[in-house]
């Protein structure tokens, strides 16, 4: 204690540590590497500004608000994809209920179908959601259909992660009640860990469904349905002015949409 | 050994048998059905929108089973010589440029909207840009953007970190509001200027986190650069559109296994790397990831 008290006169600075070579190395990897990528993307500081002063800019004005707001060119396609988005949703996340049971630690009725779950999920996962919508237009056709079936499956893998860790946590003392009290595996994992954690399914649930939305938006550009379809085809004929209408469109119902879950969410958790 | 609770129920005159359960809240289950009823609507207003007939839904399943099956065994020789790596790595390094983008412009942006920084008129302006950048996917900044750029990859890294500026600041935005003032205070004390304040005070308990973020948010835009080759931007998308227009499944499967394998190395280590930075050599995962990528896609920190 003295020494702290002492005045400081004489006394020496703490010698500053000094960094590590291994920082320096992986420093200068990291700069190469980031050099190496900029020239293979392209990049060069001249270029990203004259992207902004490009002339093409001029062909997305004025908007056409008359071929917009018709209800055969964005209103059905947009409403398509909120129906492609709720189809989805709903498909996703009850199948996701009992296949995050069996991802859990906590409640994997045994040990094989924990890691054949988990790994199955975690390579669905893997897959970018238009990789699966492509896939599935090429089986099954082009079409909503075939992006409601997409948008199922990967709103099945996102939400099966966030809930399965969510049962991780979950208390386990409700279960080993049940369990002592002599009730058989499913029932108690019914009573004992359900009640619990519901409510962050639903959050979840309304989170999955946010995440439809937008996805569901830009299926359309594989050919799976929806407004992103006529966004496709708009450009294939250059016709800018129209596209940058629907976005506008797009995104102010998005926008509504968000703020209405966030809301909802909030009360929930 | 008298239980209290029951002593006060003879007292109260009611014996455990006779009590009843409480009934439920009636607001509780009038606001339960409502929600189905809801729900259930939205339902069958979807499907009948959807145009999905019976018997195509039955044939859906072995329709993609039969595809899945063509894509066995994987053509990995005749994909490597087409070159398939060098279109993962591309997108790889898309993601890499995209978030770097991001990273620069965001995280300047993030000071000017955080409550202890900046005043209440450069802040709110700030906040309400990074959700509207979030709310515009990457894929329609990318049809824009190609339009303009022509195809390539620049338009891919561009479209990425333009959009992931929305996310990153929002998220930046947030570490900087829970620092500690104490630092600041110190360095304001000693007469420091503002700047110094934020560069000793702010930014080292600031940047871990940050970086974690920037990290994070790498790994989500692997994926998306995978997917924006698919119309044009670049990267190993194209080449799974490609083989997939030539019904060429065997093709297909090697891509996607290389693109899948790919993916999970990259989370892997940068996950390692995040923890790493966050909690030092020796900590365990915990499930971070999943408040992570809540608060990434919805701007929502759980805990």
């Amino acid at each position: 204690m003295t020494d702290l008290a002492a005045p400081t006169a004489g006394a020496e600075w703490p010698t500053r540590p000094r960094p590590r070579i291994r920082s320096f190395v992986i420093f200068a990897a990291l700069v190469v590497f980031t050099i190496y990528a900029g020239r293979e993307v392209g990049f060069t500081l001249s270029t990203s500004w004259e992207i902004w002063t490009n002339p093409l800019w001029e062909k997305f004005w004025p908007v056409p608000w008359d071929w917009v707001l018709t209800r055969e060119n964005v209103f059905d396609p947009l409403i398509e994809t909120f129906q492609i988005a709720i189809v989805s949703t709903i498909i996703g996340c009850s199948l996701a209920m009992p296949i995050s049971f069996a991802m859990s630690r906590l409640t994997a009725p045994n040990r094989p179908t924990y890691y054949v779950s988990k790994s199955v999920m975690n390579v669905v996962r893997a897959v970018p959601d238009l990789f699966w919508a492509k896939l599935l237009v090429t089986a099954i056709g082009i079409g909503a259909f075939a992006g409601a079936w997409a948008l199922s499956i990967f709103s099945l893998a996102v939400m099966v992660k966030l809930f399965s860790e969510t049962i991780d946590g979950a208390d386990p003392r409700p279960l080993e009640a049940a369990q002592a009290a002599g009730g058989r595996h499913t029932p108690s994992v019914r009573m004992g860990v359900l009640p619990t954690v519901f409510p962050a399914y639903v959050a979840y649930a309304l989170y999955v469904f946010e995440l439809n939305i937008r996805a569901s938006i830009v299926l359309g550009l594989v050919g799976a349905g929806g407004v992103g379809r006529v966004v496709e085809a708009q450009r294939q004929f250059f016709r800018f002015d129209r596209i940058l209408g629907i976005l506008i469109i797009i995104f102010c119902v998005v926008f509504v949409i968000e703020q209405i879950s966030v809301a909802l969410r909030r009360r929930l958790v | 050994m008298a239980n209290p609770l029951n002593e006060a129920r003879i007292a109260a005159g009611t014996t455990l048998e006779s009590a009843e359960w409480p009934e439920p809240p009636v607001g509780q289950r009038r606001r339960r059905i409502a929600l189905a009823t809801i729900v259930l609507i939205a339902v069958v207003w979807s499907v009948t929108g959807l145009d999905v007939s019976f018997d195509r839904l039955l044939s859906a399943p072995g329709d993609a089973w039969d595809i899945f099956k063509r894509m066995f065994p994987p053509d990995f020789e005749g994909e490597i010589d087409r070159g398939v790596l060098g279109k993962v790595l591309e997108s790889v390094y898309i993601a890499w440029i995209g978030t770097l983008i991001a990273a620069t412009i965001s995280f300047p942006l993030a000071f000017l909207a955080a409550n202890n920084v900046a005043p209440v008129w450069i802040r709110l302006p700030m906040r309400q840009l990074f959700n509207a950048i979030r709310a515009v996917p990457e894929l329609i900044v990318a049809v824009i953007l190609l339009g303009v750029t022509g195809l390539g990859p620049w338009a891919g890294a561009l479209a990425i970190g333009l959009h992931s500026v929305g996310t990153l600041g929002k998220l930046a935005t947030e570490a900087i509001e829970s620092v500690d003032e104490g630092p600041t205070e110190a360095v304001q004390a000693c007469g420091g200027r503002w700047i110094s304040g934020m560069r000793w005070g702010v930014l080292p308990e600031v940047l871990p986190i940050v970086i974690s973020y920037w990290l994070f948010r790498f790994e989500i835009n692997v994926r998306v650069s995978a997917v924006l080759g698919m119309i044009g931007a670049g990267g190993v998308g194209s080449e799974l559109v490609q083989q997939l227009n030539f019904r060429n499944f065997e093709a297909v499967g090697a891509v996607l296994i290389i693109t899948v394998v790919v993916v999970i190395v990259i989370d892997t280590i940068s996950a390692s790397v995040r923890r790493r930075i966050i909690q030092g050599g020796t900590a365990r995962d915990d499930g971070s990831r999943e408040a992570e990528a809540l608060a990434d896609l919805t701007g929502i920190r759980t805990g």
